[in-house]
């Protein structure tokens, strides 16, 4: 026979008046995401529409050598996914929430990589404040990733 | 500034030290390399030499204006491998500004917001010189391979 002490009374107790009909309010749901999480997931879309505009103008203009920074950008979103844990089981969107025209040409198709690879950055740099430590060096190291990618595209853009 | 105090924490010095550091090596490093370019690449490695003599002379700077003593460059550096060619030469230069990537990537982990946007930026050159060093970019600069 299980000896329940006097002591652990009240926290039995308390764990049996979560299940009836009088459950507090404060327990009835799950916990509000956090800002970081929050933060964490606009990333991931930027990355997903990043991918999107990557994917349509190779399609429009095959004779871009873009791969590399597609696979890269797959990499960025793979890990930026990978740091959604709260709350637990919170599934990622799969969702890209921007889908411009792609520019007729292969140098304004470019510039319009450009444009969004540069704002990409500034977005991750404006995020470094509210962010942890290891989540705001994982903005960082993207930010430079990208920035990278801005100099990749300034000399695909210059005339040959 | 996150923080209300005055007093610098240990970390943002201990971070912005690592860079210094980093950046010491460097200048030392783009000797070596750039004794062994010529024409183009030695422009190049001339103009990087200078930009992190630049950095380092900021992050005196800062670290002066934080209370801090800034680390002193070493008399000589251990090189990671022999450079006796243009292509070690160019590999050389890819993992020096590796090396100052990383560094200013642990000054986005301090507390202080103001540091920690320096450090981001800081870290765009040297990841932009390390792509044109090494002729490829990478997904996560300044964040060890997995």
């Amino acid at each position: 026979m299980l000896a329940v002490s006097a002591a652990s009374m009240p926290a039995l107790l308390s764990l049996n008046a979560c299940k009836g009909p009088g459950v507090p309010a404060v327990l009835s749901g799950p916990p509000p995401v956090s800002d970081q999480t929050t933060m964490l997931l606009h990333a991931v879309t930027e990355e997903q529409n990043l991918i999107w505009l990557y994917d349509k103008v190779s399609a429009a203009h095959p004779e871009l050598a873009l791969r590399p920074l597609l696979t890269e950008h797959r990499q960025h979103l793979d890990l930026l996914s990978a740091r959604v844990v709260e709350p637990p089981g919170k599934k990622v969107p799969d969702t890209v929430t921007s889908k411009p025209a792609i520019a007729a040409t292969s140098a304004a198709a470019v510039a319009q990589l450009r444009a969004a690879e540069q704002r990409a950055v500034n977005v991750l740099l404006s995020r470094l404040g509210g962010a942890s430590p290891s989540l705001a060096q994982l903005y960082a190291s993207v930010a430079a990733s990208e920035a990278t990618h801005v100099a990749v595209l300034d000399s695909l853009g210059r005339p040959q | 500034m996150t923080t209300t105090s005055t007093t610098p924490a240990e970390s943002d010095i201990t971070a912005l030290q690592g860079a210094l550091a980093a950046e010491h090596a460097a200048v030392y490093g783009y000797g070596v390399v750039g004794a062994m370019l010529s024409g183009a690449d030695q422009a190049a490695a001339h103009a990087d030499w200078i930009a992190h003599q630049e950095a380092r002379d900021t992050l005196e700077g800062m670290l002066g204006k934080l209370g801090a003593t800034p680390v002193a460059a070493s008399p000589a550096y251990q090189l990671p491998f022999t450079v006796t060619d243009a292509a070690e030469a160019k590999a050389l230069a890819a993992l020096l500004e590796e090396g100052v990537t990383r560094a200013y990537l642990a000054v986005v982990a301090v507390r202080d917001r103001t540091l920690r946007s320096f450090g981001a930026l800081a870290m765009q050159p040297p990841a932009n010189r390390a792509a044109a060093w090494r002729g490829s970019t990478v997904a996560f600069p300044g964040m060890p391979a997995s």
